[in-house]
Order: structure tokens, then sequence, then C-alpha cells
């Protein structure tokens, strides 16, 4: 609602003729507080722009020292012959992009009288910063602002003309994507931003020639990959439809997952322990356990299934007493796997039925196994673990990784936190809220500094952790309070009746809670969630604090160490505040963009 | 799954079910189990935690909180040991907490201030301000806090450099590399006889009003009870200014008061705290009971209730254990910090204490540097001010997006109505519009003032003097990280409860009274 009265009071900033001036009689002075308001603002705004344009053009900001070191800032120490990694992780992210843009046909379409003022106010606001811009601006970046501002001006002016009111027409937003990929394209080829960099720990700088090749040219594939899967996404999406959307979502809720770890593994890794114990114990347990839950769920065998159950859970209770013990050696992911396969077995009478029923159960096993030996085999390969003394992991990378999977661990935890508060049962109940805002009273910090310091420290002798997974462990606490109490919203929206029907259906409590109550509590609380991951993607910069490498800690003490750049901060701190403010900008709108597609599908 | 077996079980049989099939014992058993299980887990950690630290030699406790700090602090009401003040470990870490609380005090208030304006200029109907709003909240509430804290004080450290003339207002207001000064109003002697007088006259004033309002609700018409309010309160301010020495007959009441609760014996005290336990427990017990009770007498009682019944009185003696043979500490120390606690006040009020509520002071260099705290001007150093700018613009544009969701959520059939009732605009908005959107905009600001107060943690990154810095200074020098992350814990959470009590109190006056 809001969004639309703002548009409505928004009219273009500037009309030709008589109009414009009546635009800006009505707007900017029709009354004295008005004019007052005009005044202030105005002041406000030009001084601002002139202190913020004389931080950027200072003559002590060297920002040679961000050009230099954006290797650095992205990717940390990332061994440069491994870099193949990183770019077929962005290879797939990108191809997949294009692939969703086709197969949805995303069309909202830009107006273009619209595309047109933008263009025209853009290259006013260019020449402003001319103006404004101190004395130390470099000539050749003051001469490209004018040439700049005066193409924008007169491009925009020509389409609002070419263009009248009555006849606007709407451009395609794969067009218009589509020639923005085209115009960084170009940029990267053709503007000469200089060529910066480290190679065997000598710094180089050439000014004068296009950005290096072994940045322009993978990015050059990779986008040209993503124009090309956009057609393939076009043409797969009428054909095959509902299936290949159907695998697309998948690969957006669990892909990244593959995707951050194929950047974030240690290079050092054991690929023999791999195939000769890991791969085999997956499929074991992937194979073996999906085939005996498919046999069980057969309706009427029940009692069966529960009998099995309590042997198997028996048996893995026994595995975690031997463990304590010491009695006998077994990989701790095993121990994890039996107990989950008991459990699992437990549900059967739950999920018994027809035959589609039990494949998907069994799939679900399947794909349960796969992602979680995937995932501890990462982990806990024990050189990972122990991370040599210049760290590897850092720069975006790290902020970006340690984000998604605070938001992936994090999200079962808060859905059962959630359930437990909202439960009946008191002692659930009582001990869920105590945990909730307990770690909602006190700041992230003093958690993060709690785990990276007291968590040794409760461990038994001879069992120890990397600060890296101290530091998830206390995010990951940290975020599922917050998690929990956004789902909690979206819970007590359910009515009664919907409680009442699953009943009345005969559904059992895990069956009325899985399958009616928290699809329809999750899809209330995305926009929250959505909400939640911005701020978790903001809060990793405390990663800085506890020690990590992250954007922060490189640009604020990392570069200004180097002997070239000695204490430039300025520089570095403003470019990875633009790097935070495009990523939670661009997430901060396709929410709202998703809220409102939500509110219009419950209103119908 | 076991409540599905249950319920089945107990349609069929009908009757009581045998005990392993009844849902009511099941449920709690499962309860009692993970109850168990959680404690066990926390044994088991602190046990650890135990033999860890002794096998390191340190000691587990609190005796460390009296020893000599050994270290300054960057600023605060008091940073260095001196032989008339000491600086103890507790005393190091209650001037962390001071700190802390001065920040998130400014910092809302000015986040307050910033926020409204930012906000409702965002509804303006001038194009500048819309536009200049709405860039100032995406820029500002996109990039990270902590980010935006380390850029001010990079920015803050390339200001000129102090000198004995530096300043845009030399000798009162000072800006500089080292930070910002300007003249300090400070408690004087006098302050706690003035407000105490403050106290009594503001119940006076407060009997006034209400009756000058029950006046203009019986007859109707304007019988400005704001601005005649607003008048008493000033010559409160002026009378108690000169005549608070009348107040300081209550020195000897409280040190009678302090003799007097430091007289209660252990063994009273343990009794009476005893009894609070056991008659909670017998009146959650009798309000349960009312609650079943219907008009045909008191309803069947499930299982369910018997042992809710039965887990607050096993509460309540589990309470009264404590008290008695678990901890007897907690009963003497009560005795005792009570004590203390109307001591410090008749010392407030001790006798020889001049008049004068409150005073000022310069700021003062000595050698190219502000002194620090004493006989001088508030000074803000880099530090503070780079926190400081950090977290005010930060929340404030969270704020302005709460003020503009909140008066959006009037609908504008509100302001027609007043219109058509005849208000004029002032009064609509005043009495119509603010109002209720008061009540949209009161709880996410309560959340955005605790999320001021928690960010002050991140002046350790700065190396603000808060809480948290203070603590790691402690921790670092005698390595007791158990007790003071329990020390953190208790303030935050503290502060936590302060404010959102306050913000329900607000928000509970503001509801809506439905019949």
């Amino acid at each position: 609602m809001s969004e639309s009265t703002m548009t409505a009071a928004t009219p273009a900033p500037v009309e030709h003729g008589r109009s414009g001036v009546r635009w800006v009689r009505e707007n900017l002075f029709s009354s004295v507080s008005n004019t007052l308001q005009t005044i202030v603002f105005s002041a406000i705004l030009l001084g601002l722009m002139r202190w913020i344009l004389g931080q950027i053009f200072s003559e002590e900001a060297d920002w040679s020292s961000v050009a230099t070191n954006l290797r650095l800032l992205m990717s940390y120490n990332y061994p440069i012959d491994q870099f193949i990694r990183v770019w077929v992780a962005a290879t797939i992210v990108f191809l997949m992009v294009g692939l969703s843009l086709g197969a949805w046909k995303v069309d909202p379409g830009f107006s273009v009288r619209r595309f047109g003022s933008t263009t025209l106010s853009t290259g006013a606001f260019l020449l402003l910063v001319r103006v404004l811009s101190p004395e130390a601006t470099p000539q050749r970046i003051a001469l490209a602002m004018v040439v700049a501002g005066i193409a924008l001006l007169v491009l925009g002016s020509l389409v609002m003309r070419a263009v009248p009111r009555e006849r606007d027409r709407r451009l395609g937003f794969t067009a218009v994507l589509n020639s923005v990929v085209a115009l960084i394209l170009a940029v990267l080829w053709l503007v000469p931003f200089g060529d910066y960099g480290v190679v065997d720990g000598e710094r180089y700088a050439v000014d004068g020639v296009t950005v290096a090749s072994s940045t322009k040219v993978p990015w050059t594939l990779v986008l040209i990959l993503m124009v090309a899967f956009q057609v393939v996404g076009r043409a797969l999406g009428p054909s095959v439809g509902a299936t290949v959307r159907r695998l697309i979502v998948l690969f957006w809720v669990v892909g990244p997952a593959f995707i951050i770890f194929l950047v974030l593994r240690d290079p050092a890794f054991d690929w023999d322990h791999v195939w000769s114990t890991d791969v085999p114990m997956a499929a074991a347990f992937a194979l073996g356990g999906g085939g005996l839950l498919y046999l069980l769920s057969r309706p009427g065998r029940d009692e069966l299934a529960r009998v099995i159950g309590a042997v198997l859970l028996a048996f893995a209770l026994f595995n975690w007493v031997a463990a304590f013990f010491g009695w006998y050696p077994m990989l701790q992911k095993a121990r994890f796997s039996f107990l989950l396969i008991a459990f699992a077995v437990l549900l059967v009478p739950t999920f018994a039925g027809e035959r589609a029923a039990r494949l998907r159960f069994a799939g679900a096993w399947f794909g349960l196994m796969v992602l979680m030996h995937w995932l501890i085999t990462g982990i806990n390969t024990e050189s990972t673990l122990v991370i040599a003394a210049p760290p590897f992991l850092g720069g975006l990378v790290l902020t970006v990784g340690i984000a998604y999977y605070v938001m992936l661990v994090s999200f079962p935890l808060g859905v059962l936190l959630s359930l437990a508060r909202t439960s009946k049962m008191p002692i659930f109940r009582v001990m869920s809220t105590t945990y909730i805002e307990v770690i909602r009273g006190v700041p992230l910090i003093t958690v993060l500094f709690f785990f990276s310091i007291m968590l040794p420290l409760f461990l038994p002798r001879g069992m120890g952790i990397s600060d890296l997974a101290a530091v998830f462990a206390g995010y990951t606490v940290f975020s599922a309070a917050y998690m929990a109490e956004n789902i909690r919203g979206g819970l007590q929206s359910i009515r009664q009746g919907q409680y009442e029907a699953a009943d009345a259906l005969g559904l059992s409590t895990v069956q009325r809670t899985t399958l009616i109550v928290l699809p329809q509590a999750l899809r209330v609380s995305i926009p929250n969630l959505v909400g939640q991951a911005i701020a978790t993607f903001k809060e990793t910069s405390l990663i800085a604090i506890v020690g990590g490498f992250d954007l922060l800690r490189i640009a604020n003490s990392t570069i200004p160490n180097q002997p070239d750049f000695l204490g430039q901060k300025r520089p570095g701190l403003l470019f990875i505040s633009l790097v935070y403010f495009v990523i939670a900008f661009t997430m901060s709108k396709s929410s709202q963009r998703l809220e409102a597609k939500l509110q219009a599908g419950q209103a119908r | 799954m076991t409540d599905n077996q249950s319920t089945a079980s107990v349609i069929q049989v009908g009757g009581r079910p045998p005990l392993w099939r009844n849902a009511a014992v099941l449920k709690w058993a499962i309860q009692f189990a993970a109850l168990v299980a959680v404690l066990g887990v926390f044994w088991f950690l602190i046990v650890e935690a135990r033999t860890n630290l002794a096998a390191k030699g340190i000691p587990v406790g609190y005796d460390w909180l009296d020893d000599p700090a050994n270290f300054q602090l960057a600023e605060g009401i008091q940073t260095v040991d001196s032989p008339e003040r000491r600086l103890t470990m507790s005393r190091a870490l209650w001037v962390g907490m001071v700190n802390t609380l001065r920040m998130a005090g400014l910092g809302i208030l000015f986040a307050t201030i910033i926020g409204v304006i930012v906000g409702v200029s965002r509804l303006s109907k001038n194009y500048v301000a819309r536009r200049f709003s709405s860039v100032y909240v995406e820029t500002l509430r996109n990039v990270p806090v902590l980010v935006q804290i380390i850029l001010w004080l990079a920015i803050l450290g390339s200001l000129g450099k102090l000198t004995a003339d530096s300043g845009p207002i030399p000798g009162w207001l000072i800006i500089s590399q080292k930070g910002i000064s300007l003249p300090r109003i400070f408690l004087a002697d006098g302050f706690y006889q003035f407000a105490s007088m403050m106290l009594l006259l503001s119940v006076g004033i407060r009997y006034v009003n209400r009756s000058l309002r029950r006046r203009q609700e019986r007859e109707g018409g304007e019988h400005r009870v704001g601005s005649k309010t607003f008048a008493l309160v000033v010559v409160a301010v002026v009378v108690s200014w000169f005549a608070n020495p009348v107040m300081a007959f209550l020195g000897p009441v409280f040190s009678a008061l302090s003799d007097g609760w430091g007289a209660i014996p252990q063994g009273v005290m343990q009794t009476l705290l005893s009894l609070i336990a056991v008659l909670s427990a017998a009146l959650w017990i009798k309000r349960f009971l009312d609650s079943r009770r219907t008009p045909a007498g008191l309803a069947k009682l499930i299982d369910d209730d018997w042992f809710r019944m039965i887990f607050s009185g096993v509460a309540a003696l589990l309470g009264v254990f404590v008290v008695v043979r678990g901890w007897p500490g907690l009963s003497s120390w009560m005795v005792n910090s009570g004590s203390d606690l109307w001591g410090v006040l008749a010392d407030k009020f001790g006798g020889g204490r001049g008049s004068l509520p409150f005073d000022a002071m310069k700021p003062t260099l000595s050698e190219g540097r502000f002194v620090n705290y004493g006989d001088t001007g508030l000074t803000l150093s880099v530090f503070y001010a780079a926190l400081f700018l950090g977290l005010v613009f930060y929340t404030s544009s969270f704020i302005a997006e709460i003020v503009r969701g909140g008066i959006l959520a009037v609908p504008s059939g509100q302001s027609e109505a007043a219109a058509a009732l005849g208000l004029t605009r002032s009064q609509a908005l005043r009495k119509v519009v603010l109002p209720q959107a008061f009540r949209v905009i009161m709880p996410p600001l309560g959340n955005q003032y605790l999320n001021i107060t928690k960010n002050t943690s991140l002046g350790i990154a700065v190396g603000f003097s808060e809480i948290v810095q203070v603590g790691q200074t402690v921790y670092n020098k005698n390595s007791q990280t158990l007790a003071v992350f329990s020390i953190y814990m208790i303030f935050y959470l503290a502060c936590s409860l302060t404010i959102s009590s306050v913000v329900n109190t607000v928000n509970r006056r503001l509801a809506i009274v439905e019949r």
C-alpha cells in the first residue's frame, strides 16, 4: 500500500516546458513550510555530498590500495592454482540464474518513459557530482563524469521525446538484463581501469590498460553462459514444465550448500580416504536405509517396523555409550547415521501408504543421507579442521559462506524451538522460552566470545575445535533463537480450525505438524526470514572482532599494514561498505517484491 | 508417534489405560526425560569446566572482584587507581557498565530524534525532503553497523591535531583527532535533596492535574490543563532549586532504616523467603483450582492437572531447600546489601551538603591532551564519538522506517473524521492520528532501543571502555572467563528486562480500552 501511494505522489521529476515549471512550483515551493523544507534539505544534501566526495577524492586516499587488493578482499589467500573452483562455482550460480529466468519468464517489464527519466536524472546527478567534487579529483575522472553526464542527459531527453506519455511502451526484463550484461562486458573490455595486482608477492600497477585478462575472460564466459541458458530455460519451460521448475527450486534450496562447499573445501583434501571410506559409507546408509524404509512402509507392517526400530535405537544408543567408555572405535558419522535410521524406522507407520508416498519417503531419506555425509566429510576431514597459520579462507567468500551455512543450520533448530515454545507441554515450553529469551537478551559479540573462548574449556580433554568452527557454532546458536521467534509469528497466525480439521482427519501429531501447520506457518514467515537473512549477512562483519579474515578485517587491518599502503583505511572501508550495500539492498528489494507477491496470493 | 498410539488405545479401551499408554503420563515422562537430559548435559559441561580450570590452577568463584585492577581504563567515571579511590576489578566493571548505559541512553535519545524527523519527512509533500530521507534510510540500514562505526573512526582519525586554540569555539567546543570536548553539566551535592523534593511536589502536581482534567471532562470547553500543569512544574523546579536543604532531615531517617534492616537476624530472613516461596506456590494452586471451578462445582481434574500442581509444589519445596540449606549466603547477602543500600541513601542526604543541584565545567587541556575526568568538561573520546555516530545513524534509519509505517498504518478516514468534527489540523494530528500511530510504533521502537543497548558492545572493536571491553581486559588478566561471562549475561538481561518493561507499561497505557 505504501509503495503505491509513494509512486502516485511521485511524478517524473522533470517534465518539459510549462509543466516542468508547474511541477517545481507544486512540489518544492507550494507553501512557506514547503519552501523552507526545500531550502533546508537541499543545503544538507549539497553539504553532505560535498563532504562524501571530499572523502572519496581526498589527496590522502589512495584507491589503488583497493584495486591492487581486490583478490584479497574477495577470496583472501585462496591458492591461485585452485582458483578454477571459484570460477566453477560462479559459473554454476549464474548459469542457474539464467535457467531460472528463462523457465519462469520473469517479465515485470520497465516503462520506457521511466527509463528515460531515470537516465535524465542520472546524467544531471553526475554533472552535479562533478560540480561538487573537490580540487583533488583526477582530471581523467572529472572529464569522464562530464562526458557521461552530458551523454546520459541527451539520451534521456531523446527517449522522453520519442515516447510521449500516451504511447508509452514497456521493455522486457530479460532484454534490459541482457543489455546490462552487454554494457558490463563492453566496460570490462574497453574502459582503461588499469591493471593492478600481485604476482609472487610483487605488486604491480599498469595504468591505461583494461583490467587483467585473468578477470575479464572468465567473467565474459560466465555472463555469456548466463544469456545462453536463458534460451535453454525458455525452451525447456513450456515443454517439460513443472518438473524442471521443481528441480530448479530444489537446486536453489540445497545447491548453495554444495557450491559454497566446492569453494570452502581445503585444497589439501584426502581423496583416498573419501573414496575408500566416505563414499561407500554414504552409499550404504543412503541405499540400504532407503530400501529398508521402502519395504517397511508397506501398509500392515507397523508392528515389524516398531520392533526393528526399537532394536536399531537400542543399538544406536549402545554405540554412544560405547563411545563414551571408548570400547570400540567407530566413525562419529556412522553413529549419527544409525541414530537417524532408528528414528526414521520408528516414523514409518506415519508415512506408510501407497507406492508413490513410500518412494517419496525413501527418497527423502536418501537425500538427507547424501547431504549429511557430504557436509560431515567436508567439516570432519583432518586437514579442514586445523587451519594452517595463514588462513586461506577469508574475504567475501567467507562472509557469504558463513551467512548461508548459519541460515541453513539454524533453520531446523529454529523450527524445533518455535514448536517447543508454542507446545502445550510446560517443561518444553519453559526450556525453549528460557533459551530464546536469554540468547536474544545478550549481544551477539558476547555469544561469539563465549564460543571462541569458553567452548574449548567445556570440552573433555583431548577434544578440540577450530576457531572458525567455534565461531560458526556461536552464530548458529544465536541465529536459531531469532529464527524461532520469526517462525513462532507464523505458527501463531494458524487458526485453531486448521488443528481441529487435522484432528478430524485422524492425523497424528507429527503428521499434523509436518503436513498442515508448518507449511502454512513457514509461508507466512518468509518475509521475516528474508529480513533475518539480511541481518545475518550484515552481522558476519563481527567475525573481524573474533579473529576471522572477513571483508572488514582485511579492509581495516590487512591492507593498512601493507608497506605500500600504510594507513590507507578509508578507501577500503568505503569500498566494502559499497559491497555490503549492493548485496543487502538487492536482497531487501527482492524480499519486498516477494512479500507483495505473497500478499497478492493471499488476497485471491 | 507415542501420542498417536496412546490416543488410539484410549479410544479403543475406554476407562483408564495402563500406565505406559496413558497420554498424560507419557507426555510428562518425555518432558522430564528431556529436562533431565538437558540438566545432565549442563552438569557434565560444568564438571568438565571445573576440572579443566582446576588443572590450570584457576580458582572458581567471585573472590577476585575485590582484587586491584592493575590496568587503566580509557574513559569513564574513574579511569586510574589512586590511594583515595581504589580501582578494583568490580569497580572497573562498574565503570564499564556506566559507560555502556551512558552510550545507550544518549544513543536512544538522538536516534529517536533523527529517526522521527527522517521518518516524517519521508511522507512530506516536498520532493527534496522525500528523496533525501529515502536515500538516507536505504543507504544506512544496508551497511553493517560495525563497518559504519569503524569507518567513522577512520574519518575522525583524519581530523586536525589537538592544540590549545583548536575547535569551532576555542575553550568551549573542541573537535579534533583526540575527540570532542564540551562543557559538562554534573550532579552537585544538593541533587538528592532536590530530587526528593521534586518527587514530593510531583505527587501534588499530579493530584492538581487530575482534578483539572476531571473538571474539563465534566464541564467541557478548553481549560488549558497542559499549560497550567507545565506552569506548576516550573514553579516546583524553582522552589526545589532554592529550598532543597529542607529535605536534609531524610538523612537520619535513612540511617535509622539502615540500622534496623541490618539488625534483622538471618533466621527471620530465611523464614521470610521460604514463606514467600511456599505462599506463591499455594496461591498458584488456588488460582489454578479456581480456574477449573465451574458453576456445577469443581471440574474433574485430569492427570495433567495433578502433574502441574505437584510440579509447582516440588518447585516451592526446592526453593525452600535452596534458601535454608543449599545457599544460606543468600539471606545474609540480602540483609547486608539491603542495609548497605539504605546506608548509601543516608550518606547522600548527610549534613553539610550544599544546595546547588547541578553545576557546569569547561573543557581543559593539559600538555596537548584533554584532561580526562575530574574538574573538567565533558570529553567524548574519538572512540566514543565513532561508536556514538555509527549507532545513532544506523539505528535512526530503522526508527525512521518504523515511524513511517506507523503513520501510514492510521487509516486516512481517521483524519477525515477529525476534520469533519471541526478539529484543526494540529488538533487532529495530536489527538487522533499520533496516538493511534504510537500504538503501532511503540513495540518495534522498543526493540530498536534494545538493539542499540546490545550494539554498544561493538565498542570493543574501537576500544571504547564499555562492559564487554572492560570484561575482556579483566579475563585476559586473571582468566576468570566463566565469572565475567555470567556478569555480562546478568547485566544485559537486566537492561533488556528494564527496557521491555518500560515499553510494555507505555504500551498498556496506549492500548485501546475495549468494552
